[in-house]
């Protein structure tokens, strides 16, 4: 005969209640509640980039974030961010050195020479502000976002608004969607009587998307403005699976017109449309016996250039004693090449291939079939009174030969990339 | 535009496996640890996105919004 409730069974079971009504539980673990406390942070980035023959580009960036509730009910969230950029582009493919005869290459609108006889020589300062102010509501949250990024020679806007909303009342499964709009904005000054088959926007139809052709007939130059405008959306499901595991599945789109071609580049001209649409899956998982939590991620992208391209990723956060934290990460990726990329000829050097017979071409390496593998580890070291250290290293290589959906481009160099990151934060 | 249609009905399929959950608030503990949201250091994510973005073609799929930048 099976037992019925007891009166200390009773007992028991209203203490378990009790206990877990207590407990300090999360609202969400999808951090969808007010926060409860704000954040100050900052964070360094050093980052170099290279192949054999030399160094390409390198970065230092600052940046500070602030965080803060608001009455229960809404946050504000502010990151200024400063670059100093330094180094050289390629002209083409892996080509860094003086300008080919008969080839003239821009050069940004701010600075003094309207060509350059050498690459694309960086020394750029890029400063950024992010705001964005949300509002918590029972079933979910409301963030309204700006952004605004200015360099000499390129500004970029954007707004955008993304809602999350929970549908079901356990809280388990969440549904976001999201828009923005951006408008980017760049200048550059050229010699007139450009050349055909040289740097710059060959496009002559009437479809230039506000373009600003101010010449000056003195110096033999003229100041291009070019606009490129994008809208985008997402939508998305986060699902909590079980206890330990947790997933979330995206798909965007975007639409973009103006300027996609780089100006800095020699024999560059690219269509004045682009459509993306990726596809992104996330599973977290939480191991019970080390406290660890595995990371896994995976994005499938697509554009209306022609290049598809794979992303892998998968982080591993393992909490140690005394409040540290080490993440191992990998991180692979795969994508085909553009339909209009042309491949290299390491034999015509410093000649670039001849593209006045076609629509539409580029010579920019990232534009042509690569692999690319990251390593990185993470180690932060979190203090009881709400301070937080951090210092992460990645380490970064590509090769043409490690494509596995795109056609490969054997001219084309090694091409690596190391980023430190330094960070350092405080809840108050 | 094809894709982008397989894209959506995947997504969707995907999205149907996966409301049968019954988690409950109290044995969300574990889920509730910073390493296991998806928004973990968001100026760590800013600066490898932005990084990635100007070195490869593809880029986004987490979110929308966010400046450009003359890089890419």
């Amino acid at each position: 005969m099976k037992p019925g409730p007891t009166k200390k069974n009773a007992l028991i079971g209203a203490a378990i209640a009790a206990a877990a009504i207590s407990l300090p539980l999360p609202p969400s673990v999808f951090a969808e509640s007010a926060p409860e406390k704000g954040i100050v942070a900052f964070k360094y980035l050093n980052y170099q980039d290279s192949q054999p023959s030399r160094d390409r580009i390198g970065v230092n960036a600052w940046s500070l974030r602030g965080m803060a509730p608001i009455a229960g009910k809404w946050s504000i969230d502010v990151t200024g961010t400063y670059d100093s950029v330094s180094g050289a582009s390629p002209l083409f493919h892996n080509y860094i050195g003086p300008a080919p005869a008969g080839v003239s290459v821009v050069s940004g609108a701010s600075t003094s020479s309207s060509t350059s006889s050498s690459s694309s020589t960086s020394d750029e300062v890029r400063k950024a502000i992010d705001l964005s102010v949300t509002r918590y509501l029972a079933s979910g949250s409301i963030t309204l976002g700006t952004s605004y990024s200015s360099e000499s020679d390129y500004d970029s806007k954007s707004l955008s608004l993304l809602g999350n909303v929970y549908l079901n009342e356990s809280k388990n499964t969440m549904l976001t969607l999201g828009a923005s709009v951006t408008n980017d904005t760049i200048e550059f000054s050229r010699a007139t009587g450009t050349v055909a088959g040289t740097a710059g926007d060959r496009d002559d139809d009437d479809d230039d998307g506000g373009r600003d052709d101010d010449r000056d007939s003195r110096s033999g130059t003229s100041t291009i403005s070019e606009n490129k405008d994008i809208v985008s959306g997402i939508i998305g499901v986060t699902q909590v699976m079980t206890k330990n595991d947790i997933i979330q599945l995206n798909v965007g789109y975007a639409h973009g017109s103006g300027y996609y071609t780089d100006p800095y580049k020699v024999n560059d001209n690219r269509p004045r449309k682009r459509n993306q649409t990726t596809f992104m899956g996330r599973w977290n998982h939480y191991f019970e016996a080390t406290e660890g939590s595995a990371r896994l991620s995976y994005r499938y992208y697509s554009d209306s250039f022609g290049i598809d391209a794979h992303t892998l990723g998968l982080d591993y956060v393992q909490p140690l004693p005394s409040g540290f934290t080490v993440t191992p990460s990998i991180r692979l990726y795969s994508q085909s090449a553009a339909d209009f990329y042309v491949p290299s000829n390491p034999s015509i050097l410093p000649t670039p291939p001849d593209t006045s017979a076609l629509e539409y071409s580029s010579l920019d390496q990232r534009l042509s079939a690569f692999g690319a593998v990251t390593f990185g580890i993470k180690v932060q070291k979190r203090f009881d009174d709400g301070w937080l250290v951090d210092l992460k290293y990645d380490t970064y290589a590509q090769r043409s030969e490690w494509t596995i959906n795109g056609t490969k481009d054997p001219g084309l160099e090694e091409f690596n990339a190391h980023f430190i990151q330094v960070g350092v934060s405080k809840e108050f | 535009m094809t894709r982008a249609a397989s894209l959506v009905g995947c997504f969707i399929g995907m999205a149907g496996l996966v409301g049968c959950a019954t988690v409950q608030p109290w044995e969300k503990q574990n889920l509730a640890k910073p390493q296991m949201t998806f928004e973990d250091d968001k100026l760590d994510r800013n600066y490898t996105e932005h990084i990635y973005s100007s070195k490869e073609a593809a880029s986004g799929g987490s979110g929308v919004g966010g400046g450009g930048c003359g890089c890419n």
